[in-house]
């Protein structure tokens, strides 16, 4: 019971990372940004590129990675997303069809080998009650809450994040007050898709980098995203640990098959009870009325 | 004005791009030029078993064209590889789709022959119906599902054109029942605890391997199947070791395995895994897992994907393919079984004197010629057999991470380079 609880711990943190960035992204700007799988793999590959192919250090690799997939979040708001802004239908298949792009030119470009494994942060493990667990895996659970809680302070205590939320609950009202709704909407973006990169240099460590986890990480981010509400961040934090332990408890006692099934399930019970998820806003009016 | 210009621009660009087309279209062939022998190359190429398998054939290729070519008929032709990306290995791709992509690639390249065929034995299963449509010989080298040669038995008019030399999932859980026999004998174990992908040939190959130890008395105290996408196998691992397991076969051909054996040393789960775990034979894996991949026992599905000490041609391929690409074979299938599939082919043609498809068919029935993975024979079931002896059948091998850092052939044991050890917390 005590590995069960701790690896759902892992696990739920790991998926809270997944989503962050797209909940942010789409919290704030109404940005379903569907190349959230696109650029975490683009993330990954930057990493590796840069650090063994180029002789950087690890760190400044990941940091300059990270910068880079921000600015690319930028450019895809300001060249495209910013032409179709309002028409969700058209952001959708936009930023869908960027992550295909992105993803299937990794794999043109060589993104198929077994070598780009980007390297654990800490060699070695330690016991966490009774349970041995790799240093990997315990950063990731450090440094996922204090992105969480460093992503609540940001929206609740800086200039740029309370402006973020006044464009998220009223845009009109926003712009009253001088608040430049378009700047904060690629600003928006710009730190999902930089959420997104941290996201992948913390995880990717865990395994091979590949193009298909571009593909399971978008299914991943919209599964807490959905059950969460999409705009919530606190939505976001609780149904990562529903999902991660729903999972991990499946897993163990029902039989690992189930594990994709648990995220496709909670989806559709969540779109059938409450479709704007467990602490969504979004079209609670239409709900109730 | 301004948008008529850009539409005569346009118009203009686009009268000339055809013009440049149908001009090279009609050109006369320059005198003396021969037709080519189109092999057609149609599998998953998004994915290193793909590309490996893309690179063992072009191998074969260039050398049988830098020797003159393909004898048809007392002409020498030189032979052209046309491949296609069918994604079959692609989560949620249609099996419709993959099929699309291969009777494009019969359709527009008119190819003799098709080589190394889809990776994904479901759609590998349902291509067959298109070599029946079209007469199309073909060699398979990826997909392992048995339900090949059961097609072609019991349906031996419609399936005649199918033929492989990979090996299959009954070989494999053989060859795994072998080793885990030795593994009792030597070290005391009886309990197994096999993790595989939710995928037609794992399964086959773990129910073959299962079967196989029951009936030597072993034990099979569960089993994990893990669909694909799944990044975390910290459950399984802990049922594997409440249950009590010894050895865990794995059989796995996607990235996500890699996880799985990180994990099973952080955990220092007692029990030895065993089987298919393609990125472990990357030479830099012993250091991308800081050592944690010691004492792993991976299964190579064909000689010469890994070289066998008594297999001098697999050296030889081994070799070539590095010198070749640059780097070794990567996972642990296809690339030697894709190369020698070209040859055999070309011998097939050349024995039958003409690219008439029951000619060649014929004519493959009667191959018998030594390969990079050894005796390559067909059976009535149009399938290669796998053994222990090159001289007699195809080979498959197991090697081992050894200290300070080198991969080990450990069985079989007439080829063993080293003995096999047990990792310090496997007792």
């Amino acid at each position: 019971m005590g590995a069960v609880l701790v690896y759902g711990l892992i696990n739920s943190v790991i998926l809270a990372l997944t989503a962050i960035g797209f909940s942010l992204t789409f919290g704030i700007s109404g940005v379903a940004n569907l190349a959230h799988g696109g650029l975490y793999i683009l993330a990954g590959y930057l990493t590796w590129q840069l650090f063994i192919h180029l002789g950087l250090p690890y760190a400044l690799a990941a940091v300059l990675a990270v910068i880079i997939c921000g600015v690319i979040g930028a450019l895809i708001y300001r060249l495209v997303l910013l032409r179709v802004r309002g028409l969700m239908l058209s952001e959708v298949i936009a930023t869908f069809g960027l992550g295909i792009a992105i993803l299937e030119a990794l794999r043109w470009a060589g993104l198929i080998s077994y070598k780009y494994k980007l390297p654990a942060f800490i060699k070695g493990g330690l016991q966490i009650g009774g349970v041995a667990v790799d240093y990997q895996r315990f950063l990731a659970v450090i440094i996922g809450l204090l992105l969480v809680a460093g992503l609540w302070f940001f929206t609740h205590r800086t200039k740029i994040g309370l402006a973020f939320r006044g464009i998220a609950q009223n845009e009109r009202t926003a712009l009253a007050y001088g608040i430049e709704s378009d700047q904060a909407a690629m600003l928006s973006v710009a730190f999902g898709s930089a959420l997104a990169a941290v996201a992948a240099i913390i995880i990717l460590p865990l395994g091979v980098t590949t193009v298909d986890i571009g593909y399971e990480i978008l299914i991943i981010a919209f599964a807490v995203g959905i059950v969460g509400g999409l705009e919530s961040t606190l939505g976001i934090v609780v149904a990562a640990f529903l999902l991660g332990y729903s999972q991990t408890f499946a897993a163990m006692y029902i039989g690992t098959h189930w594990i994709m099934i648990v995220n496709l399930i909670a989806i559709v019970l969540v779109l059938i009870i409450k479709p704007s998820g467990l602490f969504g806003k979004f079209k609670e009016l239409e709900e109730r009325v | 004005m301004k948008g008529n210009t850009i539409k005569v621009v346009c118009a203009g660009l686009i009268a000339l791009l055809l013009a440049i087309s149908l001009m090279c279209a009609c050109a006369p062939k320059p005198k003396g030029a021969v037709e080519p022998v189109v092999f057609g190359l149609p599998t998953s190429l998004g994915y290193w078993f793909g590309v490996g398998a893309l690179n063992g054939a072009t191998m074969a290729v260039e050398e049988i064209n830098a020797a003159g070519g393909i004898n048809v008929g007392g002409i020498k032709r030189p032979i052209k590889l046309e491949s296609i990306d069918t994604r079959d290995s692609a989560p949620g791709v249609p099996t419709a789709d993959s099929l699309l992509a291969i009777e494009k690639l019969i359709l527009e390249k008119k190819p003799a022959a098709l080589v190394v065929a889809p990776n994904r034995s479901e759609v590998m299963l349902a291509a067959l119906d298109l070599n029946a449509k079209y007469k199309m010989p073909q060699i398979g080298t990826l997909a392992k599902t048995p339900a090949f040669q059961t097609k072609v038995t019991e349906s031996y008019d419609k399936y005649k054109y199918c033929f492989r030399i990979t090996t299959t999932s009954i070989y494999m859980g053989d060859y795994h029942v072998a080793l885990c026999k030795y593994l009792g004998e030597k070290f005391g174990f009886n309990k197994v605890f096999p993790i595989l992908q939710d995928v037609l040939w794992a399964r086959g190959t773990a129910d073959a391997t299962t079967k196989g130890l029951e009936a030597l008395g072993w034990k099979k105290v569960g089993e994990a199947v893990i669909p694909l996408g799944v990044t975390d196998f910290s459950m399984p691992l802990l049922k594997a070791k409440d249950a009590g397991a010894q050895v865990i076969p794995i059989f796995f051909d996607m990235p996500e395995v890699a996880q799985l054996i990180d994990q099973w040393a952080t955990m220092q789960i007692p029990a030895m895994p065993v089987g298919v775990v393609g990125p472990l034979l990357d030479p830099a894996a012993w250091e991308s897992y800081h050592g944690k991949v010691e004492g792993v026992i991976l299964h190579i599905c064909e000689a010469g994907v890994w070289p066998a000490p008594n297999l001098p041609k697999s050296k030889e391929f081994f070799n070539s393919y590095v010198k070749r690409w640059g780097k070794e074979p990567e996972g642990i299938a296809g690339q030697s079984p894709s190369y020698d599939a070209v040859y055999v082919m070309k011998d097939a043609i050349e024995r039958a004197g003409t690219l008439d498809p029951d000619a060649i068919v014929s004519a493959l029935e009667k191959t018998d010629m030594k390969g990079a993975i050894g005796r390559i024979r067909f059976g009535k079931d149009h399938q290669a057999p796998y053994g222990y002896d090159p001289k007699e059948t195809a080979l498959g091998l197991f090697v081992q991470w050894q200290k300070p850092g080198n991969k080990k052939v450990v069985f079989p044991l007439p080829i063993a380079e080293a003995n096999i050890v047990l990792p310090a917390w496997v007792k």
